[in-house]
């Protein structure tokens, strides 16, 4: 017979941001301008406004010259100042090292050759003299390490630079729209500040008008005019049809800020993953919706499943080619086909009547839906589209592709990567398998990187050149964050060791100091990529997967 | 035409260009009463060590010496020229000197191994591919443990819940054997389907003796030893990949070690 054992249900706020709120702290909080103006009343009984604020929020002291957040960072918070002095860098922006990020030198053909003979016999080899040039204050925690600035009064004096006081609110677009922090923000004297996680995040600014407001205003103000800019359809209108578009657009968020932690466990069972519906096939559309971030599915239905017919990233739109027809036929069309968000999808809903006032009169040919395109491809065409979609490989922007067909096993190119990354290989030729193609176990450089949400010194950032998702060794401080939120297992920790070969042991604890590490695409050797240059046989490329040639049983 | 075609073709018409262009000049040289064979001798020898560069450039990855795939293309080519150019340099398949002897052995040997290999490279992948499994040639003792630890907790679950030995018994007579280590190696390097046969004949066997649950247990088994024949073939191909090598380069180092003596001769004595 069948038994049973007993646990409680695991509830949202079992793990709250600290343990540390108290009704004190709530109170203080909610006297601030940004909270007293909402009204409690509209929040649900089983999300009450006080307990976001205990389990979603916490108080984040930080010393004069602690940088708060970084320009170009990812994060999943938002910062209201509750007291002393904050400041904004506006220009010029900080130099780098100040920041924390790495300064890449790219290395000359002899010295790059050199490393023929440099590379120590024992793999993870650091100079441990410039890890003290790092200014890190705390300790290997994700909330009690921060880089700092050393001369705050310097950094004033050279820098245009915006004072932000107690009540103020900043980092809340960043974090809402999984979009990179735009400025660097220290802490000019000692400050306290409320820190407030995204899912808090998202259901204060869901319940709470006034919060709202406050948020998609500075939307408008600041980005939405840039990124509808930067379409298409919008691209070519007047400021005046651009402004009244910005007030009528809504903005709506779909799936989970942070879809990698499902998703990780699913994968590991071999389950796929939910996809919220965001638009279904056969409903009447009532505006276009735009990715402003993360990724959509389209598709439409087969048998007892989902085809995929494309999927959309930032930028691209749904919608429409059937609000065009319905326009231009005088009669309202259906949705052709679905839209699922693929783990988290930030969007835009712009709707139809103002479509039909300013953007449809302008477009000269009729936007082609994506169900129009798929007509001539059969499933076995699309079938490493659904794969990759399905895997969630489109975040990548250089995956490593291996044409399995083609690949002698020979392993030339993991020794290319141990060669110029001090004796250790960045990667593992192992990886999902579809067809003949495989995805080896190397950092993809996401569209998406969710590995950089979250790293308390910023060590994982994007390099200023390129954009390839890099880590600064002499900030990173080995506490797994973005080792644990890759979805696709691409970063590792590894032990590291003196220049005599010593593995390093932290004083207090004794145990081993690791640091995470990842394929660079590497960026500090002559040539690109050290794997793609050394495949014999042209087996081995990295690979974005918006190039339609990968998907369409070309060779890519 | 697709670019690597075209570059193909481009290679041919160099070679085969440059090889009339020899032929005429030993004519000329050999009617003229000079050393005919003199030019195409050190342009072999300056083709193997040529040839050899390939194997250094595979150890400076480091530094950007061009992609391998186009070097390998090039080794490719080369080779096959140099055999081309050794008959043109002897004006013979078999030249009558003993060490002359000797080193033609060598270069057909080495050049036999360069075209097995180049065979197996564009085979062999394809095969591994089909197999629909995929595991790296260093963990394959690994894998295979871990099928060997699954058949026997298979095995002792069944004798566990059901109260029966007769799996068991038959697993250690011969089921385990298969588990040991990579079997029928030699025969899935040509393609047979021997062990499939092998687990598929030891699971006919058995079956009658079984009741229906007992028959779970042993599909389950009999699915075990599946994926243990896929992986032996990724052993056996894999192992055919790597080890063709063994000959080739060290026969090749023998061939230019031969051919630095033969030069060194030949400005002694001959010239």
């Amino acid at each position: 017979m069948a038994t049973v054992a007993m646990m409680a249900r695991p509830q949202r706020w079992d793990a709250p941001f600290s343990p540390d709120m108290t009704d004190a702290d709530i109170e203080d909080v909610l006297r601030q301008p940004a909270f007293s103006e909402i009204d409690a009343e509209k929040f649900p009984e089983h999300t009450p406004l006080t307990e976001i604020l205990r389990n979603d929020t916490r108080i984040m002291p930080y010393q004069s010259g602690d940088i708060i957040v970084r320009s170009g960072d990812y994060g999943n918070s938002a910062f209201l100042v509750l007291d002393g002095k904050v400041r904004v860098v506006i220009a010029p922006e900080l130099p780098r090292d100040l920041l924390g990020r790495q300064s890449v030198h790219k290395k000359g053909f002899l010295e790059a050759l050199g490393q023929l003979w440099t590379n120590r016999r024992v793999p993870e080899v650091r100079d441990v003299r410039r890890y003290d040039r790092t200014a890190l204050r705390g300790g290997r925690d994700q909330a009690s390490s921060v880089v700092f600035l050393q001369d705050v009064p310097a950094v004033l004096d050279r820098r245009e630079t915006a004072l932000l006081k107690g009540g103020e609110l900043f980092g809340e677009l960043a974090a809402l729209g999984r979009v990179p922090r735009t400025a660097t923000v220290f802490a000019e004297t000692d400050a306290r500040l409320l820190e407030i996680r995204w899912q808090g995040l998202r259901d204060i600014r869901r319940y709470g008008e006034s919060f709202r407001r406050r948020v998609d205003e500075r939307y408008r103000e600041n980005a939405l005019k840039v990124a509808l800019r930067e379409t298409p359809e919008f691209g070519e209108l007047d400021e005046a049809a651009l402004q009244e578009i910005s007030v009528n657009v809504l903005f709506e968020t779909h799936g989970t800020f942070d879809w990698h932690i499902s998703y990780q466990k699913l994968r590991g069972a071999g389950q796929e993953a939910h996809e919220p519906v965001i638009a279904r096939q056969g409903d009447y559309p009532d505006g276009v919706l735009m990715v402003r971030a993360g990724f959509a599915r389209v598709s439409v239905k087969l048998g007892n499943g989902e085809r995929t017919l494309t999927y959309l990233g930032v930028g691209d739109s749904f919608a429409m080619s059937e609000l065009y027809d319905s326009w231009a036929q005088g009669a309202v069309q259906p949705l052709r086909a679905s839209l699922t968000a693929i783990g988290y999808v930030d969007l835009i809903r712009v709707p139809a009547p103002v479509l039909e006032k300013y953007v449809f009169p302008t477009i000269a040919l009729r936007p082609r839906a994506p169900v129009e395109a798929a007509a001539t491809r059969t499933l076995a065409d699309d079938a490493l589209l659904e794969w990759a979609v399905s895997e969630r490989f489109i975040n990548g922007t250089q995956a490593m592709l291996i044409d399995l067909d083609r690949c002698v096993r020979c392993d030339d190119c993991v020794r290319a990567c141990s060669a110029t990354h001090g004796g250790n290989p960045r990667f593992v030729r192992h990886g999902r398998t579809f067809d003949h193609w495989m995805i080896a176990n190397a950092c993809m450089h996401c569209a998406d990187p969710v590995c950089m949400i979250g790293c308390p010194t910023g060590a994982i950032h994007r390099s200023e050149q390129g954009g390839m998702v890099v880590i600064n060794d002499d900030t990173c401080i080995g506490c797994g964050t973005c080792a644990n939120s890759c979805p696709y297992n691409n970063i590792r920790l590894v032990e590291i060791r003196d220049e005599t070969g010593n593995i390093l042991l932290d004083r207090d604890t004794q145990r081993p100091i690791n640091k995470a590490t990842k394929c660079d695409l590497c960026i500090s050797n002559p040539g690109g990529p050290a794997c793609v240059r050394a495949c014999p046989h042209d087996a081995l490329r990295r690979v974005a997967f918006h190039d339609d040639a990968v998907f369409r049983g070309s060779e890519p | 035409m697709s670019e690597v075609r075209a570059g193909h073709l481009i290679a041919w018409v160099a070679l085969g260009a440059l090889f009339a262009i020899l032929l005429v000049h030993m004519r000329m040289a050999e009617a003229n009463l000079g050393h005919a064979s003199l030019l195409s001798g050190y342009l072999l020898y300056a083709l193997l060590v040529a040839l050899a560069c390939f194997n250094v450039r595979k150890r400076l990855a480091m530094v950007p010496l061009g992609r391998a795939s186009i070097w390998t293309a090039a080794h490719v080519f080369g080779g096959m020229f140099g055999i081309a150019l050794y008959w043109l340099h002897t004006r013979s398949l078999w030249p009558s000197g003993l060490y002359e002897q000797g080193l033609a052995a060598i270069v057909y040997v080495v050049t036999a191994t360069g075209v097995l290999g180049y065979v197996i490279q564009r085979v062999v992948p394809r095969r591994l591919t089909q197999t629909g499994v995929e595991v790296i040639y260093e963990r394959i003792p690994d894998e295979i443990a871990r099928l060997r630890e699954e058949a026997e907790r298979v095995v002792v679950e069944c004798t566990r819940e059901l109260q029966s030995d007769t799996l068991a018994r038959y697993y250690f007579e011969t089921f385990a054997w298969y588990f040991e280590r990579p079997r029928f190696v030699a025969s899935h390097l040509f393609g047979s389907q021997h062990g499939l046969h092998w687990v598929r004949q030891q699971r006919l066997t058995v079956s009658r003796y079984l009741e229906p649950r007992e028959l779970e247990y042993l599909d389950a088994l009999t699915e075990l030893g599946y994926t243990k024949t896929r992986v032996d073939v990724h052993y056996s191909l894999q192992s055919a990949m790597k080890k063709w090598l063994l000959l080739h380069v060290p026969l090749s180092a023998a061939l230019l070690g031969m051919a630095t003596w033969h030069l060194l001769l030949v400005h002694v004595y001959a010239l």
